[in-house]
């Protein structure tokens, strides 16, 4: 019964939905904030994304003739469940997530999924725009997971696991591997701008080119689906490279997990803001070439670096 | 590759006017492109016939929403050539002072709409908001952000006094250093640069061709500006640069404005100092003895005409208005020709298009 009832509790609050969405938001609303004072703007009050979320589910919901109903509705769940499913096996602050051997495969396999249904949505929901979209973001896909799965391979290979929480934990007693790989953890932050498809990477929703992109004919709840996936896959991308490249929990000195852990997720997430601010929009042609020719070839440097000296 | 047609407008995110764009795409390239305008034609022509010439310098003032100024400017020496009046000296600074702010108030939003649709949305934000000390100084000067109301025909209706003079060559300065971050942007962003080099290229023969004026046609290289070669109001007594570049794309087009808005602030700052003395207009009758004339001016987009044929009433025969944007529109087929969509808004920002003064 106890056990049934923790499940359940883990499921659904801690580190579960109700964690997850809370975090969503938050990490929403502090991007949006410090994106806003950056470009010379006030920014939206704390509960914008939570009142944006509600409005968007009192929205009324229609698809064009020509779209996929079922595949339009299932879309945005399927999207939504791959990314809370993923969030299960990466630890946030103390909480120990049930680990196995091979689990970062499993969370980075998880984490690919919303791209593919992204690029679905776009392929069935009946408009040009979507099309394009949806193009683009399989595009996108293939230029930056690859350098994005090697750069996170980098640590994987350096602590002799595929398990995130056995990687955190080797830099318990060991410097950071992102001040080990330096590299790695730069292209991994590349790549995960390119999964989020945040600025300078956000092609396939090039508002002034191709409307939302794959996502122009979603409105209502299922648009309010979508969001809340691609910002719930923020806080989950955020979390993997922080237990990966940045110790998780641990700092050295005695402090509150939880609060080092929030401060590092946070610390990556101001990094990702000042990128949005700081560049104009790549072309799809570019970023394939910027992905092939520069990221790729520098995974596999350190790859083989790490793989070579042993200590990166 | 399968070919699909995708519709630019008329409301599309990439327009702020309503323009009908078919473009017809293979995978990402553009191989047709089909243009419609007219979706703002507001018939302003026949109206200027039905109103007398006093009352047609506010209908010409909302032939546009950003050079709004330039228009009035234009119709008015065309109307105070047909009469034969002197402007004095005052009017004609302040005329120009007013056209030159507009000028700046006119390349910031421009920039700033160009940045939004390559995606870079903190120049944008920046572009807009110090854009807002011209719209300040021009809204103290003469009560309107956009529609000034400042000319009347044989003069201007605003004065300046020494000391309103001061604080805006006070606010001068910090618009010229942000200026200046806009121009180190443009020169040394790299992703500003890969989204903008070589896109919409025109070549010189290509200007000569469709007629392009304005920054277009001097970003080709075609050395061509009314402030200079025809001068009007007080130009002919102003120390100014024409920018001219020569690569002929949007880059070009971006480093062409940027640098005319310094330039343009330049030209304030001589009009403040060296604002003569005397009346701010001339009386002029209210009806104008039979002829025609024509009228240019500079207006920020380039070359600005009007036609002005009077029968010896107090209504125009026929007011004739060629705005810039008519030719950049004939050439935007040539820069989407073979292109990728994601260009498509980068060039029809770059041209700097202005549907309101094209359609009327």
């Amino acid at each position: 019964m106890i056990d049934w009832l923790s499940a359940l509790f883990s499921l659904l609050i801690f580190p579960g939905f109700a964690f997850l969405f809370l975090c969503a938001l938050t990490f929403q609303w502090i991007d949006r904030l410090v994106v806003a004072r950056l470009q010379g703007r006030v920014g939206p009050p704390w509960y914008q994304p939570l009142a944006d979320f509600i409005k968007l589910l009192a929205k009324e919901d229609v698809l064009p003739i020509g779209a996929h109903e079922l595949a339009c509705a299932a879309l945005p769940m399927v999207s939504l469940a791959a990314v809370l499913t993923a969030a299960l096996y990466i630890p946030v602050g103390t909480h120990s997530a049930p680990s196995f051997e091979g689990d970062l495969i499993v969370v980075l396999f998880l984490l690919s999924i919303p791209s593919l249904a992204y690029f679905l949505a776009g392929w069935l929901s009946g408009s040009v725009f979507s099309v394009i979209g949806g193009n683009r973001s399989l595009l996108q896909y293939f230029s930056y997971e690859v350098p994005f799965l090697m750069a996170l391979s980098g640590p994987a290979i350096l602590s002799g696991s595929w398990s995130i929480a056995q990687i955190t934990a080797q830099q318990s007693h060991a410097p950071w591997i992102a001040l080990v790989q330096p590299l790695g953890f730069f292209l991994a932050l590349t790549g995960l701008i390119g999964k989020l498809k945040r600025s300078p990477f956000d092609i396939p929703k090039a508002k002034s080119e191709i409307g939302a992109g794959p996502l122009t004919e979603f409105s209502g709840r299922k648009l309010a689906l979508w969001q809340l996936s691609l910002h719930i896959k923020t806080a989950v991308g955020i979390f993997l490279l922080v237990n990966v490249f940045l110790g998780g929990a641990s700092i050295g000195l005695p402090a509150p997990a939880v609060l080092v852990f929030g401060i590092k997720a946070l610390l990556v997430l101001l990094v990702l803001s000042l990128v949005d601010v700081l560049y104009a929009r790549l072309r799809i042609d570019q970023l394939v070439n910027l992905g092939w020719r520069v990221l790729a070839p520098l995974a596999l440097v350190q790859v083989l670096v790490v793989i070579l000296i042993g200590v990166g | 590759m399968s070919r699909i047609t995708i519709p630019i407008g008329p409301q599309h995110p990439a327009l702020k006017e309503p323009l009908s764009l078919k473009l017809v795409a293979e995978g990402e390239r553009i191989v047709e492109s089909a243009l419609r305008i007219g979706y703002a034609h507001r018939g302003l022509e026949r109206i200027f016939q039905n109103r007398n010439y006093v009352q047609n310098v506010h209908v010409v003032e909302r032939v546009c929403g950003i050079c709004s100024h330039v228009h009035t400017t234009a119709y008015c020496q065309g109307v105070e050539a047909l009469l034969g009046l002197e402007v004095p000296p005052r009017a004609l600074y302040l005329r120009t002072l007013l056209c030159e702010l507009e000028r700046i108030h006119s390349h910031l939003l421009w920039l700033g709409v160009l940045a939004e649709h390559i995606g870079f949305t903190t120049i944008f934000m920046y572009a807009w908001r110090d854009r807002e000390i011209v719209l300040d100084i021009m809204e103290e000067l003469s009560g309107g952000r956009v529609a000034h109301a400042v000319n009347v025909i044989g003069g201007v209706r605003i004065d300046i006094d020494p000391e309103y003079a001061h604080s805006i060559l006070a606010r001068f300065d910090d618009l010229e250093r942000q200026i200046e971050v806009f121009l180190g942007v443009i020169l040394h962003e790299r992703t500003f640069q890969v989204r903008t080099h070589g896109i919409g290229r025109l070549t010189a023969e290509q200007v000569r061709r469709y007629c392009v004026v304005g920054p277009v046609a001097r970003a080709s290289g075609i050395d061509v500006d009314m402030r200079r070669d025809a001068p009007y109001a007080a130009y002919d007594q102003l120390d100014f640069r024409v920018i001219v570049a020569h690569e002929g794309d949007v880059w070009a087009r971006t480093m062409v404005r940027t640098m005319e808005s310094v330039e343009s602030l330049q030209m304030c700052r001589q009009l403040l100092h060296a604002m003569p003395e005397g009346p701010l207009a001339v009386r002029a009758p209210r009806r104008v003895p039979p002829g025609e004339v024509v009228s240019r001016c500079e207006a920020p987009r380039g070359e600005l005409v009007y036609y002005i044929r009077s029968d010896g009433s107090d209504r125009p025969a026929r007011v004739k208005v060629r705005t810039p944007t008519l030719p950049a529109l004939a050439a935007l087929s040539e820069q989407l020709q073979d292109i990728n969509i994601a260009d498509v808004p980068t060039v029809l920002a770059g041209v700097d298009l202005c549907i309101a003064c094209a359609d009327r």
